[in-house]
Order: structure tokens, then C-alpha cells, then sequence
């Protein structure tokens, strides 16, 4: 995307352009930052690449409708996961009323629509939603959250599950740290016959969760601590830039676009691409921009096109010397 | 100001009471505090072993009953196995008692925190260690959080032994306030800032690496005493290899020789990396307040 200057030269592709703060937000600040080119070189602490585990299932398990593709992680990677042959399910704690100008009841089921649109985009087969209420889930028992989750996972036998990182410093979002808590501990302990065991009456068994891919904003200080970054085709990206912007809800608002374009006008700028576009499809162009720009921005971090980063973990990793051994002694079948 | 500059004076003449508790030697009482019977085990077990041998005395308080980790055993069969693997751990790193506190394990989420920490603060004002050994409720990307939860309490209890306002009812027991002159945070080596100094030097605790290569076999004999958790752990390593089409030879039979063999190989590796860019060949990983952490420097001048 370039930026021209109204007389049609081209402007230089800085980030001299500035708009004011109080309306930048996702989609103005998308088009600064789509003007910074973004280069594709590897610096010299590249994450290594993940490789995708083995596997058949995938569960996502976030609070929020949205939570899935955010632009620090997730609908790259489950695009991904469905690429290699999995099947994703995507349990959302929250009812999300709070997120959106409707008020309570609408917003929850608009929003709860639009997570099915977007998950759908990305090739999640299922949502479900526990409904627990948005930014009120502190007083929740952790156990009666976890068991939820526990029986999902002995239900659905995920091999991956995805979510926020319970360790990362500075989320100020309560439901993140909440349902990232319960994740921490379901994933394991669902793997333990002697939690809930009333389960095992009903045909459900243990099933421990082997990997977990964790998020949280790596801008957000030292808390969280990426230790791999998964590599992306430009189709998945493309369809995590899809899933995103299906949140017309709270994403892609028209009045952010007609703000970028009388900020633009008073620079005497114009993004020939917007030109013609009606405010709502303007708007979804940028928050589209804002992922690829993302997306390309975390791979040339790591040495690739396209990428997200992520704290990944084995069950073993706390075993390194047992999986050290069974790399050494293990033999196929 | 002068109620502050007194109360620091009174921490510091305290702590200098204390002090000589603090040096190796007889007579020198540990506290140790664990979630799971085998936390402090892995994390702590050689450090432990190596103050007793020095002749101190070491008491072990176990807040869960370890009644969820085991393969094919009922809750109550794997919290009384637990609870004899346990004694006989503490017994070979040669602890003198073992309390239970007996919360169930993976609940302590629902525990009052204040419960918790008053029922460890008791325990501080009875025995009255030197030493207090807690997990580290900062160390990062631990799944247990039953951990974080004994941590938090045994930090804050730590602090409330020592303050008469906690409490006021102990002191109809004799139970004195008392200060801990030492504190040591244990944690699996996993986190990946564990080795990062802190932001000061006062009131926090530092990274320390302490050598275990002479008390390796005790801990590692104490390790293996855990039977219920390390069969469960080798039983869950073997369902991993069969759904991943592997075989490793050594659990074709899993029983205790090869479980035995399993716990050397897992606790060898940790002390190794913990001894890395040490000078030591098998070490373990702490936070470590000593009494010099409590007091600000300028008061210590």
C-alpha cells in the first residue's frame, strides 16, 4: 500500500504520517503502519520455527468471542493446525456482553454470532460457549471452571490446545487471566482419573493434553516469553485477516474509517485503495492490513515471511533429562 | 519517620539475634513447606540433605494429601500411599517430622489464603527455624498450581510469625513471634527468567545455585521413595510413546527397577542444569533472602 500525497506524488513510506491520538486506534494506526516497510530479515535472536505437532485435535479455549485471532496470535496458527489435517473445536468461558455498543443482551448475541462466522472462516468444526459473564468471572470457583474444561477435554481428547499464557505480566483483562488460570490446570489434570472422577461413570477417560500454545501481548512487559514462532502461508494469513474482521461488532467500524480519511484529508494524503470504498468496507480493509502487517512484521522477526509467536509446551518439558533419554532410546513401532 | 527508623532498628537487632542461628552448625532449625509430597523433594531435597548432614534439624509441612496423582488407584488409596512415601522420603534426607496439613490436592484454590497462611504461621512460631524453604509462587510456567497457592501462603506466613498482631490468640500457647532468618524459594528449573537478578537487593531474594554432588544419592534415594507418583508419571510416559507408535525398552516392564531408573535420569538432568555456568557438577536452583535481604542497606551501614 503506498500513500500519496494529493498532488499524486508518492509519498516516502515512513511513518512521518501522524494522526491524532485520540482517534487512532486499530485501523489508523494500520495505515502508519502499513507505510513502514517491513524488512524481511532475520535478527540475530530468532525464535526457531515450531514444528506442528502430531495430532488429530485442536481445542482453543479463550473467555472471549474475538479471542481466537487476535493480532498477537491465534487464527494464523489454527488455520495452520487445519491445514495439517486437524479438527479444532473453540470454547468461549465469557457470554461477552460487555463488547459492543448494543447493550448487554444484543451484544452477547451478536457477538456470539460473529464468533461463529469467524470460526468458521478459520475451519473450527464447533463453538461452545459456557456463558459465564463477561468481566465478572473473578468470583468463580477455578474449580467449577476447570471441571467444565476437564470435561471437554476428556470429551473431545484435544492433542493441542490454545490459549492466553497464565503467567504473562500486565493482561488487564480479568477474564484472560481467569480462564488462562483454569486452562493451566485442566490441561493436566484432566489427565488424572482421580479428578472428577464421576466422569469415568459416564464413558468419558483421562486424557492429559500433550502441547499447549500459549499467547499473550509480547508488548506487555517481561511476563510472557515466546519460545517459538509458527510459520505462515499468505492463504493462512489471509484467513486469519478474514476471522478477524468478521467482529463487525467491535472491529471494522465505519466511523474509524471516516476518521482516518479526515485526518487523511487534512494531510493532504490519500490511500488510493480506500478511494471508492463505502466507510464499512474501508474499515475492514485496515483492520485486514493491521494483521498482515502484523503477521509479516513477527516473521521478519523470525526469519520468514509470515509468522505469530507463541510459548509452546510439551507435557515432558519438565523432564528434560526423560526426554532427552526417550529421544535417545525411543524406537518406532 | 522515628516509629519507622525504630521499627527497622527492632527488625535489625531481630535479625542480628538471629543471625547466629543462621550459620552452618548444630542446633540450627529448617522449616521446609511443600504442596506435594515431591516438590521440595526434586527442587530442594539436596539442599535439605546437605543442612542436616551439617546438623540441623529439619521439619517438613505437606499442605495436599497427594490424592490425585497415581495410575489406577482410588483418591483414598493414593493419599494414604502418598503419605507413607512421604515419611520415608523425608526419613532417608533424614527430616525429623513430617506434618500433613492434609487439604486435598488440586483444590487449594478454594482454600482461604489466610486459613493457609495462619495454619503455616503456627508452625513457624512452634519450631522457630532459621531456615524456611517455600515454593517459589513467582517461578513461571509451573502447571501445579496448588505451588503458587502454598508459596503465596508461606511468604506471607513468614512475615505475619513475626508481627504479635497476627494472631493474638498463639501467644495464649507460648507461640512467641519469630523471625526467619533465611528464606530459600525453590522451583523446577523451567522458568526461563529464573537466573535474572531482581530489581534490588533489598527485601527480595537473589538467584543462588547451591552444590548437591555429596548428598546427590540421598536425594535421589528420597526421590525414588515416591512410588505412587513416579509409577503414575512412567505409566503416563509409556501411554504417550503407544499413542505415538514408539517403544522405549526400558518401560516394556514398568516396575520399580525401571521407574528407579526413570527418577535418576529426570533428577540427574535437573541438577545438571541447574549447575550449569557453575563451578559445581550437580546443584539446585534457588531465590534466596538471607538476613542481609531484610534490612536496607543504609541501616546496615
Amino acid at each position: 500500500m503506498k500513500v500519496r500525497r494529493r498532488s499524486g506524488s508518492i509519498a516516502e513510506p515512513t511513518g512521518t504520517f501522524r494522526l491524532r491520538p485520540a482517534s487512532c486506534r486499530l485501523g489508523l494506526c494500520a495505515v502508519v503502519l502499513l507505510t513502514t516497510t517491513v524488512a524481511a530479515r532475520a535478527p540475530a535472536e530468532a525464535l526457531p520455527l515450531a514444528k506442528i505437532p502430531r495430532g488429530k485435535v485442536f481445542m482453543v479455549i479463550e473467555p472471549h468471542h474475538d479471542d481466537h485471532t487476535t493480532d498477537y496470535g491465534m487464527g494464523g496458527l489454527i488455520a495452520r493446525l487445519i491445514d495439517e489435517g486437524y479438527s479444532g473445536y473453540y470454547v468461549r468461558a465469557s457470554n461477552d456482553e460487555k463488547d459492543g455498543p448494543h447493550g448487554y443482551p444484543l451484544d452477547d448475541m451478536i457477538n456470539l454470532k460473529e464468533c461463529l462466522a469467524a470460526t468458521k472462516i478459520l475451519g473450527i468444526e464447533q463453538v461452545f460457549s459456557l456463558n459465564w459473564r463477561n468481566d465478572y468471572m473473578d468470583p468463580i470457583p477455578l474449580q467449577e471452571l476447570r471441571g467444565q474444561l476437564i470435561l471437554l477435554i476428556r470429551k473431545y481428547r484435544p492433542d493441542v490446545v490454545l490459549g492466553h499464557d497464565p503467567w504473562a505480566h500486565y493482561d488487564r483483562n480479568p477474564d484472560h487471566r481467569k480462564v488462562a488460570r483454569a486452562l493451566a490446570e485442566a490441561f493436566w489434570m484432566a489427565g488424572q482419573a482421580n479428578v472428577h472422577p464421576e466422569h469415568l461413570r459416564v464413558g468419558l477417560q483421562p486424557h492429559r493434553v500433550p502441547y499447549l500454545f500459549l499467547k499473550a501481548r509480547v508488548d506487555y512487559g517481561r511476563g510472557h516469553w515466546p519460545n517459538v514462532a509458527v510459520e505462515l502461508t499468505e492463504s493462512q494469513v489471509r484467513r486469519k485477516q478474514k476471522a478477524y474482521s468478521a467482529h463487525r461488532n467491535v472491529y471494522a467500524k465505519p466511523s474509524t474509517a471516516r476518521s482516518v480519511r479526515r485526518q487523511l484529508a487534512d494531510e493532504k494524503l490519500l490511500v488510493p485503495e480506500i478511494e471508492g470504498l463505502s466507510d464499512q468496507a474501508a474499515a475492514v480493509l485496515f483492520e485486514e492490513w493491521h494483521m498482515n502487517w502484523i503477521s509479516r512484521k513477527r516473521g521478519a522477526e523470525n526469519g520468514v515471511r509470515y509468522a505469530e509467536v507463541y510459548w509452546f509446551r510439551d507435557e515432558f518439558d519438565h523432564l528434560p533429562g526423560l526426554t532427552e533419554y526417550i529421544d535417545r532410546n525411543a524406537t518406532q513401532q | 519517620m522515628l516509629k519507622l527508623a525504630s521499627a527497622f532498628l527492632l527488625v535489625f537487632l531481630l535479625a542480628g539475634s538471629a543471625a547466629p542461628q543462621t550459620a552452618p552448625g548444630r542446633d540450627r532449625v529448617v522449616l521446609v513447606i511443600t504442596a506435594d509430597a515431591g516438590d521440595y523433594v526434586l527442587a530442594a531435597g539436596g539442599a535439605i540433605a546437605a543442612m542436616i548432614e551439617d546438623g540441623a534439624t529439619a521439619y517438613l509441612i505437606r499442605t495436599t494429601n497427594d490424592e490425585k496423582d497415581s495410575w489406577e488407584l482410588s483418591p483414598e488409596e493414593t493419599a494414604r500411599r502418598s503419605s507413607e512415601e512421604s515419611q520415608q522420603a523425608a526419613k532417608i534426607l533424614g527430616m525429623r517430622e513430617v506434618i500433613s496439613l492434609g487439604y486435598r490436592a488440586g483444590e487449594l484454590a478454594a482454600v482461604s489464603h489466610t486459613e493457609l497462611r495462619d495454619r503455616l504461621m503456627f508452625y513457624v512460631r512452634l519450631y522457630k527455624p532459621a531456615v524456611l524453604f517455600i515454593p517459589n509462587p513467582y517461578a513461571e510456567y509451573g502447571e501445579v498450581l496448588d505451588r503458587f497457592y502454598t508459596g503465596k501462603a508461606a511468604e506471607e506466613a513468614q512475615r505475619a510469625a513475626a508481627l504479635e498482631n497476627f494472631q493474638p490468640p498463639f501467644s495464649e500457647l507460648g507461640l512467641a513471634p519469630h523471625i526467619v532468618g533465611e528464606m530459600y524459594y525453590y522451583a523446577q528449573p523451567f522458568d526461563p527468567r529464573r537466573r535474572e537478578p531482581e530489581s534490588s537487593s533489598t527485601f527480595v531474594p537473589q538467584p543462588k545455585t547451591v552444590s548437591i554432588s555429596t548428598v546427590f544419592e540421598k536425594k535421589l534415594r528420597a526421590a525414588q521413595a515416591l512410588y505412587t507418583a513416579n509409577y503414575s508419571l512412567a505409566m503416563r510416559i509409556k501411554e504417550r510413546l503407544d499413542n505415538t507408535s514408539r517403544r522405549l525398552p526400558l518401560l516394556d516392564a514398568v516396575n520399580r527397577e525401571s521407574v528407579n531408573q526413570l527418577v535418576e535420569i529426570n533428577l540427574r538432568k535437573l541438577a545438571q542444569i541447574a549447575a550449569r555456568d557453575t563451578p559445581y557438577e550437580l546443584a539446585e536452583e534457588f531465590h534466596y533472602a538471607g538476613v542481609e535481604y531484610q534490612i536496607p542497606s543504609s541501616y546496615l551501614k
